[in-house]
């Protein structure tokens, strides 16, 4: 029963066994892998994903689920948009000609508000988290239909351009790379900061023990409502800031702006560990699972694998990813809920110290 | 498969079992009668629960035979345990709750009529007739969320022997249960014996086995201790067998004075849980609240610290009005409640012995930027752990990997790191095994010391009698009697007649 033993272990940090192996094997598998134009492209496609993965997890780790990213980032990105063009732009009517940076901030600020409705809903309203954000991701996509009359709206040549789309657009040099978006730094800041609040915050703490049992939370002196809607405010936030990065990176804001992302989302979060169930997490095998679905969707481009075929590899993969979940949660339970404490002698750790308890 | 009454129906023998870095069990032998009521105790963590799990095939042993009426049963699987008459019912009792209690007796072998509708007649008239054939009057239609705790158990036991089974185990079945409604569950099990029937019962309530068992059999750090008739051991024998060495019961020495009022209630009430309630908690003393299932204390310490409504009426804490409107606010204020269901409120199971400590103080150990300072957390932790003697590996391993009684010591740590300055303990020793009892009460005789102001809230008189310097009995809703400490009031004969016949009766018992 070793198999037993190491379970845990080896189900914590999969994702770097499996990152290693698919780079290997695409590396072998094509030519065009291993060079700087495509190792840049992989980085900068799981910049947007991890900066919304990060607020995602965030959610995941109390117990909910966020289905409305991928709509709030595509709206908070329009609305950004729309208030940036000047009144002469041949958009909704003429926008409003707000300086960029305070535009940048608006969209920000409009992720936060979207994620506080949400938060509300659930929280005051006692409603369901899944059916709430399933919602949002309806009416957010509708009104985004709405305005933009299913129009893409390209804002390239205004003064401040280039101030608005810095985050998708600047790069900086690096040896052998070459040019790398500032977004991937972003990404890894992002990252490091959610780590930080994870594990040496009080929120952190706070969030994991409102997903791993919220009545003894509650019990035991948590808020649990008010951190539920802060992670939802965290979620909508980092939802929006993928949609500035993703806007810039483009260009423009074309009305399907984020369409279908959400299961890539969920994806890169489960491969990195996060359960479902709540709970359990960390940031590092996160940020894991990011850099491998990057990877497989450039490698499966380069292999010339046909798109549709790609999207029955992604379902693929979201399989697996809940089949690991779902061992992840059947190995870390307790082996027997009576085992001898042994007077003095403590055993070993049975089995799972490893798991999601570092503090 | 001539059955001769009195011979073994269940013969495990010489069983051994190995989880990862922990021995479960070593050459461990366990047999059942036909038609006995045999107890199986033990330690949380002696191994009981992973001898039923073998017997029941949810595990296999590393070696060892398991016979069933002299058939030697190779390759234990819940399928051939179900098969070979082996049933166990658990404390949480597994139904659906909204349906009838009809239904969840045939669940999966429902009657039906042409083209596969449920024959409801037929269905209730046969759950209704063998429910009363053994001697059981429920109405069937009745929903099972509409059923008592003791229902429930009855009903799943009925459904055991429904399905032929011939061997039951009972999971501490009277955790969960009012004292009157024990010796309903008691009743009917013992009527089910005459019937033939053989049980396995587990229990850390000891006063249960002399009532109930036949024999017991005693397991101690995975090993077997023996197994003995009832009638020829004392209690005493018993928990000597169980702990290895002689534990007295622990009896809190008497504080001759006891400091200011801490906590004051005046006229506090609230609807369907209690009224009038007029109480005050010294600095140093030890309060017991007891009474009948619902009838106030409990209530009032969940009240209290904002898990329920706390209702009308003035209450202070230090003086300062208290009113929490959530338990952080308690807590703030310096009021801490050890809750009564362990897993649903005390412990978080999948987080780390340190992260469950330090959860409600977290906030106050932190350094620039609100970082955690690690070092005076682990600190912390580890002061905790030493003078509570909470056995586990490392603080990080996760409270779920814990025995009861070390979860309960966790969940005790917790409340303390708070500093309160009222604790109060909601069934604080439930589930938890002898040792571990002396010394969570210990633990509490020391907080006292440094002036808390402690209530327990139990049912278990012998010890509130042992452990409080006043206990206060609540009859539906209302303070019935107090009982000080050093009269001779205080005897568990009159604490029962005012807990279950209020004041008038408790008089009555006196004179």
């Amino acid at each position: 029963m070793q198999w037993r033993r190491y379970a845990p272990t080896i189900l914590d940090n999969l994702i770097w066994f499996i990152l290693v192996g698919v780079f290997i094997f695409f590396v072998l598998g094509t030519d065009k892998f291993l060079t700087p134009f495509n190792i840049v492209n992989i980085l900068s496609a799981a910049a947007v994903l991890g900066i919304v993965v990060v607020g995602q997890t965030f959610v995941l780790i109390t117990g909910n689920f966020d289905l409305s990213q991928e709509s709030t980032l595509g709206l908070a990105a329009l609305v950004g948009l729309w208030i940036f063009v000047p009144a002469a732009a041949p958009y909704f009517g003429g926008g409003l000609g707000v300086p960029p940076l305070l535009s940048i901030v608006i969209i920000l600020a409009m992720g936060v508000f979207i994620g506080a409705i949400i938060g509300a809903l659930i929280t005051y309203g006692r409603m369901n988290n899944f059916i709430v954000t399933l919602a949002m991701l309806l009416i957010l996509r509708g009104l985004m239909l709405y305005f933009t009359k299913g129009n893409s709206v390209n804002a390239i040549n205004y003064e401040g351009s280039d101030i608005f789309y810095w985050l998708g657009h600047e790069t900086f040099t690096l040896p052998w790379l070459g040019n790398v978006p500032v977004a991937v730094p972003t990404m890894l800041l992002v990252f490091l900061i959610a780590h930080i609040v994870l594990t040496y915050r009080r929120f952190g703490r706070d969030i994991y023990a409102v997903g791993g049992n919220k009545t003894a939370a509650i019990a035991s002196g948590i808020d649990a409502d008010k951190r539920v809607r802060q992670v939802y405010m965290i979620s909508g936030f980092l939802a929006a800031l993928a949609g500035l990065v993703l806007a810039g990176r483009v260009a423009s804001v074309q009305v399907n702006l984020g369409e279908g992302y959400i299961f890539t989302i969920f994806a890169a979060a489960v491969i990195g560990g996060v359960s479902l169930q709540g709970g359990r997490g960390k940031m590092l095998g996160v940020l894991g699972g990011v850099l491998l679905l990057s990877m497989i969707d450039r490698g499966l481009n380069l292999m010339r694998v046909e798109v549709f075929l790609q999207q029955v590899v992604q379902g693929l993969i979201i399989l697996f990813a809940m089949f690991i979940d779902a061992q992840r949660v059947r190995y870390q339970a307790p082996v027997a809920e009576d085992q001898p404490e042994g007077d003095d002698s403590a055993p070993d750790a049975p089995a799972t110290t490893g798991g999601g308890a570092a503090s | 498969m001539a059955e001769v009454s009195g011979g073994n129906v269940v013969e495990m023998a010489n069983i051994y079992k190995t989880f990862p870095g922990v021995k479960a069990l070593s050459d461990v032998s366990f047999d059942v009668r036909q038609g006995e009521i045999h107890a199986l105790v033990g330690k949380n963590g002696a191994g009981k629960s992973t001898l039923m799990s073998i017997l029941t095939g949810l595990y296999p042993p590393d070696s060892g035979t398991i016979k069933v009426r002299g058939e030697v049963i190779e390759h234990m699987s819940t399928h051939r345990s179900q098969e070979a008459g082996i049933s166990i019912v658990a404390q949480h009792a597994r139904f659906v709750p909204g349906l009838s209690v009809a239904e969840n007796l045939f669940m999966g072998q429902m009657p039906t009529v042409q083209g596969g509708f449920v024959d409801w007649r037929l269905l209730r008239k046969d759950a209704s007739e063998r429910l009363e054939r053994l001697g059981l009057d429920i109405d069937v239609r009745k929903r099972m969320e509409e059923m008592t705790v003791a229902e429930r158990q009855l009903i799943e036991i009925a459904r055991a022997l429904f399905a032929d089974a011939s061997v039951i185990i009972l999971d501490e079945p009277t955790a969960p249960l009012p004292k009157h409604e024990v010796a309903m569950l008691f009743d009917f099990v013992r009527r089910q014996r005459e019937a033939g029937a053989s049980f396995i019962y587990i229990s850390h309530y000891l006063e249960e086995v002399f009532e109930i068992a036949d024999r017991v059999t005693v397991l101690r750090n995975g090993a077997e201790v023996g197994a003995r008739d009832v009638g020829d051991i004392t209690q005493a024998d018993l928990i000597h067998m169980i702990s290895g060495e002689n534990v007295e019961r622990y009896v809190r020495p008497r504080r001759e004075s006891v400091g200011d009022a801490v906590l004051e209630i005046k006229g506090l009430h609230r609807k369907r849980a209690y009224e009038d309630v007029n109480l005050i908690l010294h600095s140093g003393e030890v309060v017991g609240l007891t009474g009948l299932e619902g009838s106030g204390p409990g209530e009032l310490a969940r009240g209290l610290y904002a898990l329920e409504e706390l209702g009308e009426g003035e209450v202070t804490l230090d003086g300062k009005p208290f009113h929490p409107s959530h338990p952080s606010h308690a807590l703030e204020e310096g009021l801490a409640y050890l809750p009564r269901d362990r897993h649903g409120l005390g412990i978080v199971a999948i987080r780390s012995v340190s992260n469950n400590i330090t959860m409600s103080v977290i906030g106050q150990i932190t350094r620039w930027l609100g970082l955690i300072d690690g070092g005076r957390e682990k600190g912390l932790v580890k002061g905790f752990i030493d003078k509570l003697g909470i056995k586990t590996p490392s603080p990080k391993t996760l409270v779920e990997n814990l025995s009861g009684g070390n979860q309960q010591k966790v969940v005790v740590a917790k409340l303390a790191a708070t500093e309160p300055k009222v604790l109060l303990l909601d069934e604080p020793t439930q589930g938890v095994d002898v040792q571990a009892k002396v010394e969570i009460l210990r633990i509490v005789d020391q907080l006292t010391e440094d002036g808390v102001a402690v209530a327990i809230v139990s049912d278990e008189l012998l010890e509130l009698i042992d452990t409080c310097d006043r206990i206060v009995v609540f009859y539906r809703g209302q303070i019935a009697r107090e009982f000080i400490k050093g009269t001779d009031e205080m005897t568990p004969a009159r604490l029962l007649a005012a807990i279950e016949g209020g004041a008038g009766e408790a008089a009555h018992a006196v004179a």
